[in-house]
């Protein structure tokens, strides 16, 4: 029988450039924060196993061995989970699953990445030995090739890409948590230098270390953590490439269509039932059509519908209220973990200057990555509920 | 020297040779697939080649790259026709010898051969894009 799961705790440390600290140090960090957040207290022996999400920039957590120096869990399973950068996401759904298969009750969701220990950033990122597929495709220019279609297709202009910058740091501005506390206009994204066009630099989330962890229980023991969990709805993950000839795939990624599917599906619910997301803004592009793949609204007016104020903080439908990867940063295997740390903070009303005002029931996280071969993406889905499912 | 990869993928990048799937049509390039990666369908293939030219699909100047790339670097996604018909291949493509600001969407570019890169001093040889030259600016 399937059971349903709860988040009971989350911890995350302040995203930026932490030369001072090792990533044992960030992730004994975030683990000891998600550790305090659990209302009614948790002793450490009552984890069954741990999920550890990282992608591994640094060289020094290639397997669970990572998650358990710094955290000293040891003795008891720990899963290295890598999906690109939806590898935080990837990390909570797997934890979610076990517990909902009923092999574990208790488990640790813990993702961490050193960044800027090294100098190349996204940039080097680009593949050079790829001919066909993706040979100097950086990732503003896999992102950026949806820019430039979307503009030509849908009219979508220049400034109403740049309004998902705009509302990001403005939220970031209010998130303790974030690495940029500035904020911008749209001039200031517009004519910000260009680094790869279409996007301009503030069109791009910056190079971020950081950790993020939460602790997730089954039905059968969430009574013993808090009385007032917050819930797993549903779950998506699903991959494709624009070599399978999607027109859709030039101004979008099917792949979170299709996760968004199967979490809507699992949650029982539509896209009109969100009332609060965290999703993958790298770039601003990525944003503006993940809008329109998770279907809050049509395909082609994400441009209108960010102009419009849908996702802004005081918006029907607000969107990355954390300043999102843009502001906060996005230390990759940290990223998803942290979405889904701030989506149950808002549904159970203790986010803080950045609290949502339309009471929502669901919340969605996601995360979109791209893989080696640079033509596919890979999307993974987290819906969080205040009721229980 | 002796570069595994690329030798595999020479019949692709060097003669644009590619496989359509008797079932759906997909071209299957620069890869060599048994499986299908849109139908699924195993192992039932027509050889067939690629022309040299196709149409942007969309496209990114990059500006920002590592030491081994020229900037401004336009990049796009093209439809390289099959010379038999049928559907396209939808692929990356580099340009070359193009001033950015005259690429747009539906644009038709030369496929040249072109070496690409090199590996520990083995050239790389393949196809890069450039507007047809009747048609340079």
């Amino acid at each position: 029988m399937s059971r349903d799961v709860a988040v009971v705790g989350a911890g995350m440390i302040n995203f930026g450039e932490l030369f001072d600290q090792s990533f044992d140090d960030m992730a004994e960090q975030a683990y000891l924060n998600a550790l305090d957040d659990v209302d009614k207290g948790i002793d450490a022996d009552d984890i069954d196993a741990a999920w550890f999400g990282t992608l591994d920039i640094a060289g020094n957590a290639s397997s669970g061995l990572g998650l358990s120096h710094p955290t000293g869990f040891f003795e008891k399973p720990v899963t290295r989970v890598e999906n690109a950068c939806a590898t935080g996401s990837t990390a909570f759904r797997s934890a979610v699953e076990a517990v909902r298969a009923g092999s574990t009750d208790v488990a640790l969701v813990l993702g961490a990445e050193k960044m800027r220990d090294s100098a190349g950033g996204l940039i080097e990122g680009a593949a050079l030995d790829q001919v066909w597929r993706g040979r100097g495709v950086t990732m503003p220019a896999f992102f950026g090739l949806r820019a430039t279609r979307h503009m030509e297709e849908y009219g979508t202009t220049r400034e109403q890409i740049a309004e998902v910058s705009v509302k990001n740091h403005e939220n970031g501005s209010k998130y303790p948590h974030a690495h940029y506390r500035f904020t911008c206009d749209v001039e200031d994204v517009v004519d910000s230098p260009q680094v790869t066009y279409p996007l301009n630099l503030y069109d791009c989330c910056p190079v971020t270390d950081g950790a993020a962890a939460n602790i997730i229980v089954s039905e059968d023991v969430v009574e013993e953590y808090t009385d007032d969990p917050v819930w797993v709805a549903g779950s998506g993950l699903a991959t494709d490439t624009f070599e399978r000839g999607k027109d859709e795939s030039l101004v979008g990624f099917p792949a979170t269509s299709q996760a968004a599917e199967q979490a809507y599906d699992q949650a029982d619910i539509g896209p009109e039932d969100i009332g609060v997301a965290e999703v993958h803004d790298c770039f601003t592009i990525t944003e503006l059509v993940t809008y329109e793949d998770l279907g809050f609204c049509e395909k082609g007016e994400g441009g209108d519908w960010v102009e419009a104020g849908h996702p802004h903080l005081d918006g029907d439908k607000p969107v990355n209220p954390s300043g999102g990867l843009l502001a906060k940063g996005h230390p990759i295997g940290a990223t998803g973990v942290a979405q889904v740390n701030e989506i149950y903070e808002q549904l159970r009303g203790e986010a803080g200057d950045v609290q949502v005002e339309n009471d929502p029931e669901y919340g969605l996280q996601h995360n979109i990555g791209i893989g080696r071969n640079a033509t596919g993406s890979v999307s993974c889905i987290n819906i969080l509920s205040k009721e229980r499912p | 020297m002796y570069e595994p990869p690329f030798t595999r993928d020479r019949a692709a990048n060097e003669r644009l040779e590619a496989r359509e799937c008797d079932a759906c049509g997909w071209v299957s390039f620069p890869e060599y697939r048994e499986i299908c990666k849109r139908c699924g369908n195993v192992g039932e293939w027509t050889a067939t080649e690629l022309e040299e030219h196709g149409t942007v699909q969309s496209y990114v100047v990059q500006q920002r790259l590592p030491d081994e790339f020229e900037t401004p670097l336009p990049l796009a996604i093209m439809d390289v026709p099959q010379v038999s018909g049928g559907e396209p291949a939808r692929v990356y493509g580099l340009f070359t010898e193009t001033d950015p600001e005259t690429i747009e969407i539906g644009m038709e570019a030369e496929a040249d051969f072109r070496r690409v890169f090199d590996v520990d001093g083995l050239p790389i040889h393949s196809f890069k894009f450039k507007r047809p030259r009747g048609d340079r600016l």
